[in-house]
């Protein structure tokens, strides 16, 4: 293992709105603003939990979620999700997504607990991309669930006044 | 003091809010424990606690009159606060508490229905000639009748909840072909939300700016108004930022809008705190919109620069007696800016995000004031408002007013959810908030919700490569608060959700 890690020489984050950061390694316990390299801690105390202390001021941090490389983080009350690739892997990355296949159905869940107002689709019914298929409330407000993709609905689990949790199906679309 | 134990039909911040103005006055307070909150902040400030976590009743308790009723008379109470929201602007409940000899800490049962019915409302300020957008003359039963007045008066139009309010039941139609869909939702959405499906029409204002009058009145018939408050900063009819006075105002101007204001509450033989509601347009044309007949949420700024106790003028009103002050005592100083920071996913447009409070740590100072009804291990439950703090900060003047906000809100730490707070921080370093040049349409036209520091984002994607390190290359790890939540990615939900 360690013979093979000596080969990756830099790092990079990669964002989910495609930006990327590159970190040589071993990594730098600074960051560098102009000319100046400024020492960041990763912090922890009863009182505040996680935090980053970086040029005299702390700022919450929280790891949302993380699956093998990617990161999802809560910086400063703001979620950044990042993809952290070797140089080897973010070449293989590449040459995977140009040859990957496409899953054959949409799964559409609940993206927070609420009440289902109204089911706006049926079985069989063709959906486009953004139209919506569910109508939820959730704190006072109703809002649209709409459909990531073009498709036929094959499966509707989401019934009217009927209270759903986070993450439960709601609609499955076949691509 | 004939009042000597109020029950408060709320709960959450005003419930608090209520109960440290009736503490100060040396009076008794109520409130109802329900199964949702049972540990609620509110509860515990309490000087009596009525157990209602055995209802079994399909209607909330808040919203439950005979209920209500009922637990105030059980409980020995002499009068109601209902807060704001829920009863707060019902003139049954109103009446049943007169009938039940309890006190109705608001104005009268008739001034209630009079303004809460909006199609009433207009007919009245229109027969004393306060200055309103063109409508129809009354509800409007179907979406062909809407579309007949909708080319009369010309699109875009507003249809709006005759007993709406809060942005619920109002649909903006830009061209006829729209008219039947957005009727029936706003028609829907009122009958669920108000119990009354009706709806009228009223020519809409583009990118107004939202002024608003408090207004106070006694049942001597003395009404004044204590200055206005620009609420213009807001996301679908719902407020986000509050300041008073606002800078769109020169002194005549807020005198003549404030005199317009109490006429309104005058026809109505107005008493308690009220609201008169004006879209305020580019040439400084303004229109009434409607009057709130409760106190409001974005009360506390104007108690910042009046140093009145709005609570307590309430009370004293309810109490029957007269205002202790005239208009011309009536003097606004300084500026103040309330941010409601809320349980939502700016990065989501602002979707709802409850969730359990793990900290709070809120700033303290003498331009601050936190009104909250949450502490550490509170949770935001999906069935109340989003809403977690109340963050009102002072200045000399607006500039003031924001660089201490500026301040106070990096001072402000929640973890467990996510909140509007990145949508302030990135609200007080907008230049065109700065300079007071902004409309409703403000939040609309951002490209952003949030501030965008790239030096976050950097220390994000080096704390990320950290992680990464450290699980893969067996460094020294130190230990991190993971939360195991397979939760969607903002930017996704953002894409797959659309709010009304």
């Amino acid at each position: 293992m360690k013979t093979n890690q000596l080969q990756v020489k830099k790092l990079y984050s990669l964002s989910s709105e495609k930006k990327k950061f590159s970190f040589p390694l071993p990594l730098k316990k600074t960051i560098r603003i102009g000319k100046r390299e400024y020492e960041v801690q990763l912090k922890s105390d009863e009182k505040l939990g996680t935090y980053i202390l970086w040029k005299n001021r702390k700022y919450p941090v929280e790891i949302v979620r993380s699956r093998q490389n990617k990161y999802e983080i809560l910086f400063n009350d703001i979620s950044y999700t990042f993809t952290v690739e070797t140089p080897f892997s973010l070449q293989r990355m590449k040459v995977l997504n140009s040859k990957m296949g496409k899953a054959d159905k949409e799964e559409i869940k609940a993206p927070m607990p609420g009440k289902i107002i109204d089911v706006l689709v049926r079985e069989g019914s063709s959906v486009l991309r953004g139209e919506p298929v569910v109508i939820l409330e959730a704190m006072k407000m109703q809002n649209e669930i709409l459909s990531p993709v073009n498709g036929v609905v094959a499966k509707v689990m989401a019934k009217v006044n009927s209270n759903v949790m986070k993450d439960d199906l709601l609609v499955e679309i076949k691509l | 003091m004939k009042i000597k134990r109020i029950l408060i039909a709320n709960r959450g911040e005003i419930a608090v809010r209520i109960i440290k103005t009736a503490r100060n006055m040396k009076i008794e307070t109520a409130v109802i424990k329900t199964e949702l909150e049972p540990n609620a902040m509110y509860i515990s400030l309490a000087d009596v606690i009525y157990d209602n976590t055995e209802d079994e009743s399909e209607i909330p308790v808040f919203l439950n009159v005979e209920k209500l009723i009922d637990i105030a008379l059980k409980i020995k109470a002499d009068a109601v606060h209902p807060g704001y929201g829920f009863l707060a602007e019902n003139a049954y409940f109103a009446q049943k508490c007169n009938e039940n000899k309890l006190i109705f800490i608001g104005p009268s049962p008739d001034a209630i229905y009079k303004m809460g019915n909006k199609t009433i409302a207009r007919k009245i300020a229109m027969a004393g000639g306060i200055p309103m957008a063109m409508g129809s003359e009354g509800n409007i039963s179907n979406e062909d009748e809407a579309i007949v007045i909708a080319e009369k008066i010309g699109y875009p139009v507003i249809i709006k909840a005759a007993s709406g309010g809060g942005g619920r039941g109002m649909r903006i139609v830009r061209k006829a072909e729209e008219m039947e869909k957005m009727f029936i939702i706003a028609s829907k959405e009122a009958e669920k939300a108000f119990n009354d499906p009706s709806v009228f029409i009223e020519k809409y204002i583009e990118n107004p700016k939202h002024i608003e009058f408090q207004i106070l009145g006694d049942t001597k018939g003395n009404v004044v108004h204590l200055g206005e408050r620009e609420c213009s900063i807001q996301r679908k009819h719902q407020k986000l930022l509050e300041e008073a006075p606002s800078c769109a105002l020169d002194d005549s101007l807020r005198k003549s809008m404030g005199e317009m204001a109490v006429q309104i509450a005058k026809a109505v033989n107005y008493y308690s705190t009220g609201t008169v509601e004006f879209l305020l347009d580019s040439d400084k044309n303004f229109y009434f919109m409607e009057m709130n007949t409760r106190i409001q949420v974005e009360h506390a700024v104007t108690e910042a620069i009046t140093g009145i106790d709005l609570v307590e003028q309430q009370i004293r009103v309810a109490n029957g007696e007269a205002l202790a002050f005239k208009q011309e005592d009536v003097k606004l100083n300084g500026w103040a800016i309330e941010c409601r920071i809320n349980a939502e996913d700016v990065q989501a447009g602002f979707a709802p995000a409850p969730g359990k409070i793990e900290s709070l740590h809120l700033p303290s100072g003498p331009h601050i004031r936190i009104d909250t009804g949450v502490q550490a291990g509170s949770s935001i439950v999906a069935n109340f408002d989003s809403m977690i703090v109340k963050l009102i900060v002072k200045g000399k003047n607006r500039k003031d007013a924001i660089k201490n906000c500026k301040l106070a809100l990096d001072k402000v730490w929640i973890k467990g959810t996510k909140t509007t707070l990145p949508f302030f921080r990135m609200l007080v370093r907008n230049q065109k908030f700065q300079d007071g040049n902004f409309t409703t349409a403000f939040i609309e036209n951002l490209d952003r919700y949030y501030l965008n520091s790239e030096y976050e984002e950097m220390l994000a994607a080096w704390l990320a490569t950290k992680l990464f390190i450290e699980e893969n290359l067996n460094e020294d790890s130190i230990s991190i608060d993971f939360k195991n939540g397979k939760d969607m990615s903002p930017w996704l939900l953002n894409k797959r959700i659309n709010q009304f």
